[in-house]
């Protein structure tokens, strides 16, 4: 199973981005929590060995193999979050975390990527019409979609549900849907955006309000928006140098460390640092398409695509809304948000693509 | 298949183009953000930062020696305006204006400045407090402050002084301890900066943490009540510029009471022009007159120079110094006189003539060892070290009227502490007005212990020197209308001319009328410094300013515990106006009169001949109340505020008389 090719074809190019990334990640973070006494840097290099460890497995294994364990992993992904509703921590009002004991763990992270390996395997086995798909072709991978969907908006955790639905539309999509249908299920939609917003939390209201119209609340909602602006433009061109940011340490910026740690990067790199951080992104995303077009299979295409939009989803929302172009939406961004679920998870998506881009060379 | 392979790659490239716009979309938001607009976002960052810096912690109070408030933070409310938030100014102005109550055109151009935040007013009153709670306009908020509030009015406000509208110290104690009462203003900047506003929720200590530290004063509220008593009523009844009372505790240089003439309300500070602020016991300096001579006396007798019954020529009342002549007052010629009564009848001539005896080099180092010429270094701001010519510069004149206190110049508190020098065996004390800074956990953080500066003179010859001006209080001496019933006064009376800062020498007709003493004589407890400045009519000092000292003593004494030989002084004497508080541990059970009780109802008090009351506690009542309470006294009453009564002065338990005045606050 292990051969030398693997490792004259090992993808650098998606490995050191990443690794990369994953470094300026834990520098920021010790930036964003100095003169706190917070560890959570060290936390993050943790899970960082951990996620190494966990490219080198995924990457290991032919991917064909994962194919095997879809249903296994996708099963998997259901139970936990089962569990997760029943014996998870409440923090902050939501359930989201299974304490293991030594260590919390956010099954809706692991639903991520086992929703794309599903949903890979399907559309390999499915034949698709050549017209595209129609309601009756998507209510399999619909109901694939919304089981994990479901228990996660429940928790609640909107970002990460937002996030299901958006690599579900997006392979679906990717994989070809009538015009005619789009069009149907759009017009369904559209009466139903009132009722929704009912049941949204009054926080979330708030949230869309304020992002259409900020000074409706300056000190509360529109206040995380105005001070991320704030701290992302008092960057400048150079930014204000490490450790000497004023708006994220002295914490006008909430959430920082999560959500929002890409204000803390503009601001203490400024318009170079931003430019440099997003290009790497841009690699990894572009590399990842590059990737699934070059597969040298159906499954290895899907599942390489479905990572990468992954992937894209996550940067364009958290940059979108640190920057005021989008919404608040809950959506951390991949390598430099605080949280080893998540890290772990961008590993093992890091790990899958370079799976997929090691083996298409053997055929 | 190879057909759908191309298809499929041609979606993929869709919607790498698609991502890459994305990715675009993004860049050129970053490039605005950190490009195009870093110099408006910066202002906005850096003004954030400042805005927090504007609030300022609770400022600490200020109590007398027994934690009698002096000074109190209280929270105030002040009004402010978000202009981009407000969509109908007219309404606004309407609604507004009469509320706070303000100038519509003012209140209007407020709220059209293109500004975030605008203050409309700082801090109001009561009634608009009330009112602007009931308002709820959009725009218009109100944010919690603290007030500087002066319960007892002018009360020692030289001492204390006054802090501004941004609660930092302006004058006084406010601004010489202004660090300790601000608090650590620094620690809250940070605090405030590090969470914003969702943490101030949170943190319900944030305000017992950033409270400034209280100060605790040598002040007793009782004697500065004393104090300033008589010395207005002397400075009213002569007519006088103004003037300036030192109590003083001999033993430690502890400052019990400091009154300065004309008054000012610390409350209202803005009103009154700043030469009314000014402690001119302190800042303010004058040519001593005769009390020098009691310096020149120690310096004799500690020299051994002459004894209290050597004898001088006084020549007849005509003396030639150098290129002056010198008189003595009341155009009296005395021939022979003993070194006593050479001090009781005050005379320059023959103080010329001991000064000659006693030679200037030994008579500058004891005026210098006595702390003329520098300052005292008290805890007060804008004091004056006095000038006094060096020895090097003295002529045969400059000797001669040196001895009685002319060409030189000393501060109130410069000539109150070598004073009590001698009350003290000779040791001068470091005069402090502040006894201590307590935390805000209630513990001592700073203490200002008695400091002995240095011993002047010998005990011998400060018992020597007292009992030479014992005999000024005496029968025939200068300072008989200081004498104190029932007690022996050391003093020493001073008239001095005033030099004539424009044409050069002294002015006809201006004079500082002075008194200066320590009571009991053998066992000195206060001593008392009266300054009366430019008295119209009669101007000796012991004509003008002791009977001030006698007042003050008389009052003071029994409040301190003090009797002597074991006579019990009967309170009926003691009081003539008010004061006294029935509770104070410190009067002793044999003064304090059977019919005094604490309560409500006013209470006749037999022992003084049913003239003096007791002034009713009135907190918590209406002013209705008040009022009708007021006219069964009688007793005047000032009413400040509405709603219910909150502060009193007098306070109750304290005696007053009919017809007194009575301030009480409502709130």
């Amino acid at each position: 199973m292990i051969d030398r090719r693997v490792f004259i074809h090992f993808d650098w190019i998606l490995f050191v981005s990443a690794m990369l990334l994953a470094i300026i990640g834990i520098a920021n973070l010790y930036s964003a929590t100095a003169g706190t006494g917070s560890s959570l840097y060290i936390k993050q290099s943790y899970w960082l060995i951990i996620g190494i460890t966990a490219i080198g497995i995924a990457a290991l294994f032919n991917y064909s193999q994962i194919e095997r364990f879809a249903y296994f992993l996708y099963g998997m992904s259901i139970t936990l979050l089962v569990a997760v509703n029943l014996f998870g921590k409440t923090t902050a009002g939501a359930k989201r975390w299974l304490d293991l004991g030594f260590v919390s763990f956010q099954p809706s992270e692991f639903a991520k990527i086992a929703l794309v390996v599903m949903l890979a395997k399907y559309f390999n086995e499915t034949s698709i019409p050549r017209q595209g798909m129609s309601i009756k072709d998507l209510m399999l991978p619909g109901f694939i979609l919304i089981v994990p969907f479901v228990l996660v908006a429940k928790q609640p955790d909107l970002g990460t549900a937002l996030i299901l639905l958006l690599i579900f539309v997006s392979i679906t999509l990717f994989m070809k849907v009538r015009w005619k249908t789009i069009a149907g299920i759009a017009a369904a939609i559209v009466p139903f955006i009132p009722f929704a917003w009912h049941f949204l939390k009054d926080y979330q209201k708030a949230r869309l309000l304020s992002f259409i119209d900020p000074k409706l609340d300056p000190l509360g909602t529109g206040y995380h928006l105005a001070q991320s602006k704030i701290a992302i433009g008092s960057g400048g061109f150079v930014g204000k140098g490490f450790v000497m940011g004023t708006q994220g340490q002295l914490k006008f910026l909430p959430e920082h460390h999560t959500d929002f740690i890409f204000s803390v990067l503009a601001e203490e790199w400024g318009f170079i640092g931003s430019v440099v951080v997003i290009v790497l992104f841009l690699i990894i995303i572009m590399w990842g398409l590059h990737i699934a077009q070059h597969s040298k299979d159906r499954f290895g295409t899907i599942l390489a695509f479905g990572v990468s939009a992954l992937f894209f989803w996550h940067v364009a929302i958290n940059i979108g809304m640190v920057m005021g172009l989008l919404p608040v939406v809950g959506v951390p961004l991949p390598f430099m948000s605080y949280g080893g679920s998540f890290l772990l998870t961008s590993m093992v998506g890091i790990g899958v693509l370079i799976n997929v881009s090691m083996r298409r060379f053997m055929f | 298949m190879k057909e759908s392979n191309i298809w499929l790659k041609f979606r993929i490239f869709t919607v790498l183009m698609l991502f890459f716009a994305a990715f675009m979309v993004v860049f050129v938001r970053a490039f605005q953000l950190q490009v195009v607009e870093r110099e408006k976002l910066r202002t906005i960052a850096s003004r954030q930062y400042f805005k927090e810096v504007t609030l300022v912690p609770k400022r600490g109070a200020i109590f007398d020696r027994n934690m009698k408030e002096l000074a109190v933070s209280t929270d105030a409310v002040s009004v402010y305006a978000q202009p981009e938030r407000i969509e109908n100014p007219r309404e606004v102005v309407n609604v507004l204006a009469p509320a706070i109550p303000m100038d519509r055109r003012e209140l209007m151009e407020k709220i059209n400045r293109n500004r975030q935040f605008v203050w409309i007013k700082r801090k109001v009153d009561f009634h608009a407090a009330e009112r602007l709670k009931g308002l709820n306009l959009d725009g218009i908020g109100v944010l919690t402050e603290n007030k500087r509030f002066y319960p007892n009015l002018q009360l020692a406000s030289h001492v204390i002084g006054f802090a501004g509208i941004d609660s930092n110290g302006l004058e006084g104690v406010e601004r010489r301890f202004d660090d300790y009462l601000k608090g650590n203003a620094y620690r809250i900047v940070d605090e405030r900066d590090a969470h914003g506003e969702a943490i101030i929720k949170n943190n319900i200590d944030r305000d017992a943490a950033a409270r400034g530290m209280d100060i605790v004063l040598t002040i007793d509220k009782v004697i500065q009540f004393i104090t300033e008593k008589e010395l207005n009523r002397a400075v009213a009844s002569t007519r006088a510029k103004g003037g300036v009372a030192i109590v003083m505790d001999p033993r430690t240089g502890e400052v019990l009471a400091m009154a300065v003439s004309p008054v000012f309300n610390p409350n209202l500070f803005w009103e009154y022009s700043p030469r009314f602020w000014r402690n001119t016991g302190v800042a303010d300096v004058f040519e001593p007159g005769s009390t020098f001579k009691s310096f020149l006396l120690s310096a004799v007798f500690e020299e051994g120079i002459a004894a209290p019954t050597d004898r001088f020529f006084c020549e007849d009342g005509v003396y030639r110094v150098g290129d002056r002549t010198i008189h003595d007052a009341h155009n009296k010629r005395y021939g022979w006189l003993t070194v006593t009564d050479i001090i009781r009848h005050s005379s320059n001539i023959g103080a010329v003539k001991i000064g000659e005896k006693l030679g200037k080099e030994k008579f500058y180092r004891y005026l210098k060892e006595f702390g003329f010429g520098s300052k005292t270094e008290i805890d007060m701001p804008g004091e004056a070290s006095g000038n006094m010519p060096h020895v090097k510069k003295w002529s045969k004149v400059t000797l001669g009227t040196i001895s009685f206190g002319q060409g030189v110049s000393v501060t109130g508190m410069q000539l109150v502490t070598a004073f009590s020098a001698i009350a003290n065996k000779g040791y001068l004390m470091k005069p402090i007005v502040v006894k201590s800074v307590i935390d805000r956990d209630g513990k001592v953080a700073k203490e200002f212990n008695p400091e002995v500066r240095r011993r002047v003179i010998s005990e011998e010859t400060a018992v020597k020197v007292t009992e030479v001006l014992k005999e000024v209080i005496k029968e025939g001496g200068s300072g008989v209308k200081a004498a104190v019933d029932g007690f022996e006064v050391a003093g020493k009376t001073g008239t001095a001319q005033k030099p004539d800062l424009s044409a050069g020498g002294y002015s006809e007709g201006r004079y500082i009328s002075s008194f200066i003493g320590f009571v009991p004589a053998d066992n000195p407890r206060i001593t008392i410094l009266v300054l009366i400045d430019e008295p119209r009519g009669e101007f000796y000092g012991g004509q003008v300013a002791a009977p001030v000292f006698r007042e003050i003593a008389r009052q003071s004494l029994p409040y301190l515990g003090v009797y002597v030989n074991g006579r019990v002084v009967k309170a009926s004497s003691l009081i003539p106006g008010i004061e006294y508080e029935a509770d104070s541990a410190k009067i002793a059970p044999a003064v304090v009169s059977r019919g005094i009780k604490q309560g409500d109802e006013i209470v006749d008090d037999h022992s003084s001949g049913g003239n003096a009351y007791i002034m009713p506690d009135l907190a918590g009542k209406t002013v209705r109340q008040v009022l009708k309470i007021s006219r069964e006294i009688p007793l005047e009453v000032r009413v400040v505020g509405s709603g219910r009564a909150f502060h009193q002065d007098p306070m109750s338990g304290v005696r007053i008389i009919p017809g007194a005045v009575c301030e009480v606050w409502f709130r």
